[in-house]
């Protein structure tokens, strides 16, 4: 909603039609002897090599699967086998063009993706860069166990390294390139510009946009490759990514230096089938892939459908894109052809298709095909060719040979150390506030809304004790607020976005005055792409950014399930640390607006393994967790309460400190002091404890001890069991319905831990397993302080019982029954 | 005859607005609809128009104070 861009009506409401890019297909019509002269005889040989070093490991693959055995050497090969049989000339032709630094992200059929860039890295690299990038990686040890076992000098130990590093990962060995925690579907390695593989399809899409977008802001040169599958074109975050990398902000408004379009190349590896669903006459309305571009901008995103047998073919249209895509012009889609010749997987029997379509593909076979060009065109002897084969499959097998030899090439010892996956969860790393200033649009005491913060009193009480209005005194919006102001300011890496991020300050005006003084590429509004606006975060990081992004509301964790969950929370662990994920995903909690805009799932987050979760509930609180978050090396969801936004400080006398400080992540903070009764909140119910605690003090003579949990994940639970050892009662408050909530997790571990200390079982109020409803009717809904009374006089100390004062008279057991 | 700007109901919450900037001056000829100021609540920022064509009077709310939802920020003479 920038003003700079009006709306004409008159312009809008014209007559006439939509115009499309033009979208080639097949067109490719270089003479092989321009090739010829192009690349070279060596280059060209080395293109067969390639695929034929391709075609060979994921033969071996194969084999290990179907027989248990591969020349001659025997293992059990437990896991995936995604092969790409039959789509070599796809991955080569496209490494062919790539540069080193150019960075691919990888399908879930990603051995050949893999391979074919390593082994164009190699050959593009320098002796000495090659040395280097072995001679570092894990102090050198994967170099030293190469040399050691499979043996090699120069560019064919660089190879032998990629082999192996890849094989050992499959195979789940502690010296796997990603230290086995990746495994088939998954395996990378930076240094040669192979970025995640995907188990999940098309999720690279997002990933490898917001990798591009760092590559832009960066200024380090080269590209982004999103690989995916045509079955891939089915998916709502592909779309949304294709999206995110052609918005018009980048040619409309944003600065000079970092104008035009994301350069990301979307290549969907067309080999007609989503598994054992036809993409083209079947399940998706395209007939032919590459329309889509022309759905996407007007440019049609350069979109080409390229002969994927053809490893030249495929060269020159990446080639072509590539040079738009560093002029700004991206992003660009190729539409590769080329049909897989084995199955989905190793239990695929080919239900789906006939003998016939697969023998009318065998002359389409890219590696018979091109090695019949070459022997033709005199490039190289029959004789040549099967040499080739037999000094690749002497590679290849000595490098198994190795990898399956667990003197050589161990797993993980897990039961030497059964936390050992465990302590890869996160870096627990943070940065310092980087010194200077990044380049602002003005300064921020030039900005009115943030001028208007430091006029406010730091606390939430006035001179004579009354308490302040949220235009007087700070909030935790504004809290929440100073830390973002802290690291925007002088952390030029990081961005922040979502919807309505800029002029709109997020929807609820936590940046309200930010898009004063931060140009367009460090702050701007996204799409309502949930998906996108947490895939692209997830790589805008992998790149080496930090990226603070934002989902409206809460409710919407939905619409970027995967991108949360799989992606945000696992590329830490699953690059056994070689990666890190600096994002902030704030989300906030609402009320008022019913069942779909109103609902606590902090817990839905907590169960994933890899996110760190905050909720805090004062301004001091939000300030110093927000400057945590933004100061991790690792993935946070930070949960913000609507109904909080404008409240003040009210806990600590000498208010919010104006100076920017953090508050260790995990550690609880007793908000008031009691003997009786301990009760835990999360988020909002903070305040709800603390009126029924100072009714109980009234009317009851009891005394709670108030803490907030402030951190889900991490958490330590020392506090909270001091605070029991005294109380000998616990009551855990949270607005999010009961079943399966944090609160339970809090109660069953408490119970545990001080059995011994306890009265009474602990107890959890939450809200009913039922949807939120309307403003009208949340009081019945979410915990109120009558609900805490109750508890307290009702169970833990019935002496003191009262007449009921909530309505919560219900039989959880019978409830359980109907599923409520 | 005399014209009062005031500050506008914001939304069932919201009871009070900081006056960010004055964009006009007393003396000013306006016209109806012009932009003469720019409030902040805690959450928005958002543009006053002028209710009425004329000149601005004396301003009762300068920049950087805060006025209540209802309250005069000036006149329009």
């Amino acid at each position: 909603m920038p003003k700079t861009l009006a709306v004409d009506p008159e312009k809008t409401m014209q007559r006439g039609e939509v115009a499309f890019a033009r979208v080639p297909v097949h067109a490719y019509d270089t003479p092989f002897a321009d090739e010829r002269r192009a690349y070279g005889d060596e280059g060209l040989r080395a293109a067969l090599r390639h695929m034929i070093v391709i075609r060979e490991f994921e033969t071996m693959l194969g084999t290990f699967k179907a027989t248990g055995a591969y020349e001659g050497i025997a293992y059990t090969y437990k896991g995936p086998a995604h092969l790409s049989l039959g789509q070599e000339g796809a991955a080569v032709g496209a490494a062919l063009a790539l540069e080193p630094d150019d960075h691919i992200f990888g399908s879930h059929r990603s051995h050949g993706e893999f391979l074919a860039k390593g082994l164009s890295a190699i050959d593009k690299m320098d002796a000495s860069r090659l040395e280097t990038i072995m001679d570092e990686h894990k102090g050198g040890a994967l170099k030293r166990l190469v040399s050691e076992h499979v043996g090699g000098t120069g560019k064919t130990l660089a190879e032998n390294f990629l082999l192996f590093g890849l094989l050992a990962e499959i195979f789940m060995r502690e010296s796997g390139f990603n230290g086995g925690m990746g495994g088939s579907m998954h395996a990378f390695f930076p240094p040669f510009g192979t970025y995640p593989n995907n188990a999940i399809v098309g999720a690279s899409a997002g990933i490898a946009t917001g990798a591009a977008l760092r590559k832009k802001l960066a200024g380090n040169g080269g590209i982004c490759v999103a690989n995916a599958g045509d079955g891939s074109t089915g998916c709502g975050p592909v779309w949304e990514a294709m999206n995110f990398a052609a918005m018009a902000q980048y040619d409309t408004l944003w600065d000079d230096a970092v104008k035009g379009g994301l350069p990301v190349l979307f290549f969907f590896n067309n080999n007609f089938y989503a598994m054992g669903g036809q993409t083209s006459g079947e399940t998706m309305g395209w007939e032919r892939l590459s329309r889509i571009g022309a759905a996407v901008n007007p440019a049609s995103m350069h979109a080409e459908t390229v002969d994927g047998s053809n490893p030249l073919a495929v060269a020159d249209a990446v080639h072509r894109k590539r040079a738009l895509l560093l002029e700004g012009k991206g992003p660009a889609l190729l539409d590769v052809e080329c049909y897989r010749i084995s199955g989905h997987s190793t239990t695929d029997a080919n239900v789906y298709r006939t003998r016939q379509e697969l023998k009318a593909w065998e002359r389409f076979d890219p590696i018979s095909r091109f090695g019949t060009q070459l022997v033709e065109a005199g490039v190289l002897g029959q004789d040549d060719v099967e040499q080739m084969r037999e000094e690749v499959r002497r590679a290849i097998t000595a490098v198994t040979r190795a990898v399956v030899d667990p003197e050589i090439a161990p797993v993980i010892d897990i039961p030497a150390d059964p936390t050992a996956i465990g302590k890869l969860m996160f870096s627990n790393t943070e940065i310092d506030l980087p010194e200077g200033q990044a380049p602002l649009l003005k300064q921020p005491e030039e900005s009115a809304p943030i001028r208007q913060i430091a006029r406010k009193a730091r606390t939430g009480k006035g001179e004579d004790g009354e308490a302040l209005s949220p235009m007087r005194a700070v909030t935790v919006r504004d809290g929440l607020f100073e830390s973002v102001l802290a690291h925007m300011t002088c952390d030029e890496r990081l961005v922040a976005y979502g919807e309505e991020c800029r002029e709109w300050g997020g929807a609820f005006g936590v940046y309200r005055g930010l898009s004063d003084i931060m140009p367009y590429h460090r702050l701007f509004n996204s799409p309502i792409s949930e998906a996108a606006i947490v895939a692209t975060a997830v790589g805008y990081a992998l790149e080496g950014g930090r990226a603070l992004v934002e989902l409206m509301y809460g409710d919407f964790i939905g619409r970027a399930g995967d991108e949360i969950f799989n992606q945000m929370a696992k590329w830490q662990s699953m690059s056994a640390g070689e990666l890190q994920v600096p994002v902030v995903l704030r989300c906030s909690v609402g009320s008022k607006y019913g069942a779909q805009h109103s609902q606590d799932w902090s817990a839905l987050i907590s169960h994933m393994p890899g996110l760190k979760v905050l909720y805090p509930a004062t301004p001091y609180d939000a300030k110093g967790l927000m400057a945590s978050a933004l100061a991790s090396n690792d993935p946070v969801v930070m949960f913000e309460s609507q109904r909080l936004y404008d409240t003040v400080e009210q806990f600590r006398t000498d208010g919010v400190p104006e100076d920017y400080y953090r508050i260790p992540m995990g550690e609880p903070d007793i908000k008031r002091q009691g003997k009786d009764v301990t009760v835990l909140t999360i988020g909002p119910a903070l305040y709800t404890a603390i009126k029924a605690a100072d009714t109980l003090e009234e009317t009851a003579n009891l005394s709670c001890e108030v803490i907030d949990v402030r951190s889900l994940v991490p958490f330590n639970y020392e506090k909270v069991l001091e605070s029991v050892k005294k109380t000998g009662h616990l009551l855990i408050v949270t607005e999010a319905s009961e079943r399966g909530s944090f609160a339970m997790t809090l109660s069953a571990n408490v119970a545990r831990f001080a059995f011994a200390d306890l009265k009474a079982a602990p107890r959890v109020l939450g809200s009913p397993n039922w949807i939120v409803p309307g403003a009208e009717m949340e009081q019945t809904y979410f915990p109120q302080p009558a609900d805490i009374i109750d508890i307290v006089t009702g169970e833990f100390y019935p002496e003191r019982r009262s007449n009921r004062l909530g309505i919560r008279n219900w039989d959880d057991i019978e409830l359980s029954k109907l599923g409520i | 005859m005399s014209t009062p700007i005031l500050v506008p109901q914001l939304g069932n919450e919201i009871t009070e607005a900081e006056v960010t900037e004055w964009l006009k001056s007393p003396g000013d000829a306006i016209e109806q609809g012009e932009l003469i100021a720019v409030i902040t609540t805690t959450k928005m920022s958002m543009e006053i128009e002028a209710p009425a064509s004329g000149t601005l009077g004396a301003i009762v709310v300068p920049e950087g104070e805060l006025a209540e939802v209802g309250a005069t920020l000036a006149t329009i003479e």
